[in-house]
This record gives structure tokens, sequence and C-alpha cells, in this order.
């Protein structure tokens, strides 16, 4: 009888399973993955919308802002005799006299209530860096629409 | 005879080994959640051979609909969103763009030419694309671009 009762009370105790092991490998491979994930970066968009010298019925009502890129990467503004030299060093991916001339032409463009108009003649040796360089400064300056033109002065 | 052992059979399964399953179900559910909002959709297949330009105005991709792919490599090869599909020249892209745009058009989605270009190609290789693009009928176009130099890979596969 007594025998019997011993055996029973041996079974009632549960046996434990010891689990934090197992959470410490769940922790370590939650880390492990945030860390490795951050290593590939992804990719983004930089949308211009460019219509191809399509002939616009309305006469625009400001004069287009026309930039130049040449082969070496160096940022020119305005044409003949106006043209100003901006940025120059290809190696840097910010524009400050860009950004700041196109800032000034967009204000002057909206307060004259027209869309701004800009012309972009990139050499065409130019690195295609570069010439995102310049449309990421346009992007800044929330001009979405260029026109790639062929002209030269 | 066989009745004890059924007994001690049937005993034992009386109490029975609980695991506690609510950490792991907490575990898995910690990684689900992890994956799914660190999981980007494949937007477009993108052609190693290609390493984008930086720009740190550009957005995230989010619409995947009427893209119609052109990679530009830094030799001036040029291959579909496919990239062991090699486009020989312009007139070649002129077509694919064309094919392209009339199944988004059927279907009643706006598309837009999404131009992968080497941040060292040349930038007439892209201006191609761009005008026999245009030719074609498709005038908004999105530069592949990443938003940071940080973590780039630093040469092509």
């Amino acid at each position: 009888m007594a025998r019997h009762k011993k055996s029973k009370a041996e079974e009632e105790a549960d046996p434990d399973l010891d689990i934090s092991s197992l959470i410490d490998v769940c922790f370590l491979l939650l880390i492990y993955f945030l860390v490795t994930s951050t290593i590939i970066p992804r990719e983004t968009d930089l949308g211009m919308s460019l219509p191809a010298a399509a002939p616009s019925t309305e006469q625009p009502k400001i004069e287009p802002m026309f930039i130049r890129v040449d082969a070496a990467g160096t940022i020119y503004s305005g044409v003949g005799a106006g043209q100003q030299q901006l940025d120059s060093n290809a190696g840097d991916r910010n524009v400050p006299l860009l950004d700041s001339q196109l800032d000034l032409y967009a204000a002057a463009a909206r307060s004259a209530d027209s869309k701004p108009l800009v012309q972009v003649y990139v050499d065409p040796g130019a690195k295609q860096q570069r010439v995102i360089d310049v449309l990421n400064a346009l992007a800044g300056a929330k001009i979405t629409s260029v026109t790639f033109t062929d002209l030269v002065e | 005879m066989a009745s004890k052992k059924l007994r001690r059979s049937t005993s034992g399964d009386d109490d029975e080994a609980k695991v506690d399953m609510s950490p792991m179900i907490d575990m898995v559910f910690l990684l689900l959640i992890f994956f799914i909002v660190n999981a980007t959709a494949i937007i477009v297949q993108t052609d190693p051979d290609v390493l984008p330009p930086v720009a740190k105005n550009s957005k995230r991709q989010e619409d995947g609909r009427g893209r119609i792919v052109i990679n530009v490599r830094e030799d001036g090869t040029y291959t579909a969103e496919n990239f062991n599909v090699v486009l020989a020249d312009d007139k070649d892209i002129f077509d694919l763009v064309k094919i392209e745009k009339e199944k988004y058009e059927a279907l009643g989605i706006e598309p837009k030419l999404h131009l992968r270009g080497d941040q060292d190609a040349v930038f007439k290789f892209s201006r191609t694309a761009i005008r026999a693009a245009a030719q074609a009928g498709v005038d908004q176009v999105i530069f592949a671009v990443y938003q940071t130099h940080k973590g780039l890979r630093k040469e092509k596969k």
C-alpha cells in the first residue's frame, strides 16, 4: 500500500524543461539578423518628368534657367556672356552654389505664378553621377520637370 | 498479466510532461514581425553590374507598377530588367519600351522608364536610352539611385 503511494507521488512532480537557453539562442539570432540586415542599402527613386522638347502651347511667363555640365563635371548656369561657373568639384556630392541659384530661381518663378523651367545641357562625356547631382539639386528645389537640351550657347 | 502493463502505461499518460510553449511562440512571432517589417518587396530586379549613383533627395521606391527597366552599365552596354537580355542599340530600347508601354497602357497603368545607370558611365549612354524611350512615348523617367553612400559596395560584381 505504502509502496504504491510513493510511486504515485514521484509521478506527480512535473519534469521541468529549461527554456532559457532557447530564448538565449533566439535573441542571438535576432541580434545577428538585425546587424546583418542593415548592411545592404536599398535603391531609391529620383523621378523626373522629361518632356522631350515638346512644343508648348502657352508662352512661358518666366525665362527658363539654363544649366550646363561639362565633361569634367563643372556646373555652369546661364548662357552666353551671363554664364557663371558654379560648383566645380566633381567628387563632392554637395552643390551649394547650384542649390542657392536654384532656390532663387524657383522662388522667383513661383512669385511670378509660373512653373520653374530648367534646361540642362550635359556634355556627352560627363559622368552619370554628376548629372544625378544636378537632378538631386533640382529635386531639392522641388523642380520635377526638366528638359535635356542638345544646344550649347 | 497484460493488465499490469496496461495500467502502468495509462497511469503514465495521466500526468503529462508539459512543455511551456508560450515563450517560444513569443519569439517566433517577434522574428516573424521583424522580418515582415524589414522585408521590402522586390520592386525591380537589379543588374549586379550596375552601381547606381547617390542622391540624397531621392524617395523610397513604392509603386513597382509600370516600370520599364533599362540598365546602363559602365561600358555602355544596355540590358533589360532580366539582365541577361542585352539590348544592342537604341532601336532595341525603342522596341522594348514600345512593347512594354502598350502592355502597361492596356492595363491602365502609366508607363515609366526606370533607368539604372552606373555612376561611372558617361551620360551619353543614358541620354540615348532616354531619347529612345521618349520616341516610344515614355517621358516619365525614374533614375535609380542610392540615398547615401554609406554601406555601398565598392566594386561591381
